[in-house]
C-alpha cells in the first residue's frame, strides 16, 4: 500500500480504485504498509456517500470491517450506514467518575475496596444479575431512557451524572420497537455488569495536570481519587448488531451495486434513509441507550461499595460523574463540510468524540474548554483525560482516539505472558488486580497494548485534542 | 462425517479479535470442524460432556461462507442465552442456502471452561467456506 505523508504523523492512503475519498491516517511513527488495518481504511473509503477521507486514529489495528480506531462520516441524505462501522459492543465507552478522596486514604484500604468492587460489580463471561432481571416493559424504559433511567432508580454518583455524559445520557432517536426478542433474551439480565475483555473498572490517583485550567473546570485534581469504567451495551448490543449485519448481507442486492460489490462483506451496509437502515438506528441508538444504563448501574454500585468499604458519608466521598463517552456509535451530527453545514452521520467505531471549546452540544460546564476526551490504557500503566479542540471539528468531524490499541494477539500475549505472574508483578507496583477469568490477565498486560501516552502525543501533536491530565491505576477489577 | 471434540484448528493471530481456520476434504467436514473450533474457544479447550443431540438448521447465503456464518450465529445465540456448547457435529446438509446439522451439546462450566473465550458475535470479515487445493478451508473471526 502507498501512503504519502500530509504532516507530522498525518498520512494519507491515496484514493484509488473503487474508493470514493482518500484515506487519512494519524500514526505513531510511519505506518507499516502491510499492516491489514491499513487495507481496511481503504475499504470503508468505498461506502456510499463517505464525506472527505476514511480516517484512523493512531491506536488503529485490524478490526473487522472497519478497521478498530476508524471514522467516517456520511451524508445522511444519501450516504450508508454500515452496523459493522458501530462495532458488536454498541456505545462501548469509558466513564470517569471524580472524588474528593486523597490517594493515602484509599490506599490504606485498597485490598478491600477492590476487592468489595469485584463482589459489587459481576464481571465475566455472561455475567449477569446485578439487579433484578427485568420486565419486557422496564427494558423498554431503559432503552429509551438510558442513563437517566438508571439514575431516576438511585444508582448515581450526583444528581447530575446524566448530564454530564455524551447526548445527556441517552439518544433520542432510540426505537425500542426495533429490538428483537433474542436481543432482549440476550441482555435482560446483564444491566449493570462488566463483562470480559477489555472492559475494566479501575480505582485510580491522578498523576498529572498538564492544563491547570482545563483540569480545574474538569474538577481534576492530583493527588486525588477517581473512578474509570469501561463496558458497553453487553449481550443485547452484540446481538442486535450481529442480526442487522445479518439482514443488510441479505438484503444488500436491493440496494444497488455500490451496496452489493463492497470490498468486506462485514461492511455491509443500507442507505441511511432506507427502512432497514432506518430501524437499524432505532435499533442501535436503543442499545446504546442500555449500554449508558449499564454504566450508570455500575456507578451506583461502585459508589455504594467505597461508602461501605471506608465508612463515609456521600458528602465525604464526593463522587461525581465527570464525564461519559461512546467510542463505538453512529450518531447525526451537523458538521462544516466545504464551507456548508451539513448532516452528517458520524461512525465511530473505536473512536472518541472530540467537540471543542464553544460548541453547544458540550455540557455547559465544560464548553467554554472543550469536551473531555476519556482515553484509557492499560492495566499496568495509566490513562489521560483530555480535551476537545477547534481543530478536530475541521479535521476529523470532531473525533480523537479512544484508546492505547492492542499490539499483539490475544494468542500471543498468552504465550509471552506464561510462566509470569501478571497479579503479582502489578502488586509489585501498588496495583491491585482482581480478575475473573484465568487467561485476562495475560491477555491484558501492558506489553500487549501500545503505550498509550505516545497514542495521545500524536492527538495532542496534531491539535485534535488537548492532553488535561494523567491517571494511574492503584485497584483494577477486570472480567 | 460426525466429528468431536478435540479438532485441530489453526489461529489467525487477529490483533484485537479471534480467528480461526480449519480444513477438511468435503465442505461439510471443514464446517464441522469450523463448529467445534468454535467449542474448543468457548471451552477454553476443555472437555464438553454432551447431555443432548438437536438437529439444528439454518438459513444461509448469500454464498457458503455466509452459511457457515450463520450456522456459527445459531450456536453462539445458543452459547450465550443457554450456555450450550457443542460437543460433536456431523454437518448433513451445506450450500448456499442453508445447512443442517446434528449437534452433541454439553453446558458451559464456569469452573471447568473458565479458560473459554468470552465470543460477542461472529463476524463476516475474512469468512471462509471455499475449496482449497485437493480440499476445503473454512474460516472465521469473532469479536471477543
Amino acid at each position: 500500500m502507498q501512503l504519502r505523508r500530509i504532516e507530522g504523523d498525518l498520512w494519507e492512503i491515496p484514493r484509488e480504485g473503487r474508493m470514493r475519498v482518500p484515506g487519512r491516517v494519524y500514526s505513531v511513527g510511519p505506518p507499516v504498509p502491510d499492516d491489514p488495518a491499513l487495507q481496511q481504511v481503504a475499504n470503508v473509503a468505498h461506502l456510499p456517500g463517505i464525506l472527505r477521507f476514511s480516517l484512523a486514529m493512531p491506536d488503529i489495528h485490524w478490526g473487522y470491517g472497519f478497521p478498530i480506531g476508524g471514522v467516517a462520516a456520511m451524508d445522511a441524505d444519501h450516504g450508508a450506514v454500515s452496523p459493522g462501522g458501530v462495532g458488536y459492543d454498541i456505545n462501548c465507552g469509558v466513564r470517569v467518575l471524580t472524588t474528593t478522596l486523597e490517594e493515602e486514604v484509599v490506599r490504606a484500604k485498597l485490598h478491600a475496596i477492590t476487592a468489595q468492587l469485584f463482589r459489587d460489580v459481576p464481571t465475566g463471561v455472561g455475567a449477569s444479575r446485578a439487579i433484578p432481571r427485568l420486565s419486557d416493559g422496564e427494558l423498554d424504559e431503559v432503552l429509551a431512557g438510558g442513563a437517566r433511567w438508571a439514575a431516576r432508580r438511585g444508582f448515581a454518583a450526583a444528581g447530575d451524572d446524566a448530564e454530564r455524559c455524551e447526548e445527556g445520557g441517552r439518544l433520542r432517536g432510540a426505537d425500542p420497537s426495533a429490538v428483537s426478542e433474542r436481543a432482549r433474551a440476550r441482555g435482560a439480565d446483564q444491566l449493570g455488569t462488566l463483562g470480559s475483555g477489555n472492559h475494566f473498572l479501575e480505582v485510580d490517583r491522578i498523576a498529572e495536570v498538564y492544563d491547570a485550567g482545563v483540569a480545574e473546570a474538569f474538577g481534576l485534581v492530583p493527588g486525588q481519587v477517581a473512578l474509570q469504567i469501561h463496558s458497553g451495551s453487553r449481550g443485547l448490543g452484540y446481538q442486535v448488531c450481529d442480526e442487522f449485519i445479518a439482514a443488510i448481507a441479505r438484503s444488500r442486492g436491493e440496494f444497488g451495486e455500490d451496496y452489493a460489490n463492497l470490498p468486506d462483506p462485514q461492511l455491509a451496509a443500507a442507505p441511511i434513509a432506507s427502512a432497514l437502515g432506518q430501524r437499524y438506528l432505532g435499533a442501535m441508538q436503543a442499545a446504546a441507550n442500555f449500554a449508558w444504563a449499564n454504566r450508570q448501574v455500575m456507578t451506583g454500585l461502585a459508589v455504594r461499595a467505597l461508602l461501605h468499604t471506608l465508612g463515609i458519608s456521600e458528602r465525604d466521598l464526593g463522587a461525581r460523574v465527570l464525564y461519559d463517552v461512546c467510542h463505538n456509535v453512529a450518531k447525526l451530527e451537523e458538521h462544516e463540510v466545504d464551507g456548508a453545514r451539513r448532516r452528517v452521520l458520524v461512525h465511530r467505531k473505536g473512536a472518541t468524540r472530540a467537540f471543542g471549546p464553544g460548541d453547544a452540544r458540550v455540557p455547559a460546564p465544560y464548553r467554554a474548554v472543550g469536551q473531555p476526551v476519556l482515553i484509557p490504557g492499560d492495566m499496568g500503566r495509566y490513562s489521560y483525560v483530555l480535551a476537545g479542540t477547534a481543530r478536530a471539528m475541521t479535521d476529523t468531524f470532531g473525533s480523537s482516539c479512544h484508546g492505547a490499541g492492542r499490539l499483539l494477539s490475544r494468542g500471543e500475549a498468552l504465550r509471552r505472558g506464561r510462566g509470569r505472574a501478571i497479579a503479582r508483578e502489578l502488586a509489585a507496583r501498588g496495583i491491585e488486580v482482581i480478575s475473573r477469568g484465568k487467561k485476562t490477565l495475560a491477555e491484558e498486560m501492558s506489553e500487549a497494548y501500545k503505550d498509550v501516552a505516545q497514542v495521545v502525543a500524536v492527538m495532542d501533536g496534531a491539535g485534535i485534542s488537548r492532553l488535561v491530565a494523567r491517571l494511574e491505576p492503584m485497584g483494577v477489577i477486570k472480567g | 462425517m460426525r466429528l468431536a471434540l478435540p479438532q485441530p484448528h489453526e489461529d489467525l493471530g487477529h490483533t484485537a479479535d479471534v480467528g480461526v481456520r480449519v480444513r477438511g476434504a468435503t465442505a461439510e467436514e471443514a464446517l464441522a470442524r469450523l463448529v467445534l473450533a468454535f467449542a474448543a474457544l468457548a471451552s477454553g479447550g476443555a472437555g464438553v460432556a454432551a447431555e443432548r443431540e438437536e438437529r439444528v438448521a439454518v438459513a444461509g447465503g448469500p454464498d457458503l461462507a455466509g452459511t457457515a456464518v450463520a450456522l456459527l450465529r445459531e450456536l453462539l445465540y445458543r452459547l450465550a442465552t443457554e450456555g450450550l456448547v457443542p460437543a460433536a457435529c456431523e454437518i448433513l446438509s451445506a450450500d448456499a442456502a442453508g445447512a443442517e446439522a446434528t449437534i452433541a451439546f454439553g453446558r458451559r462450566d464456569p469452573e471447568l471452561h473458565a479458560e473459554g473465550a468470552d465470543l460477542k458475535a461472529v463476524t463476516w470479515h475474512a469468512a471462509r467456506l471455499e475449496r482449497e487445493g485437493d480440499g476445503w478451508v473454512a474460516q472465521a473471526v469473532f469479536d471477543v
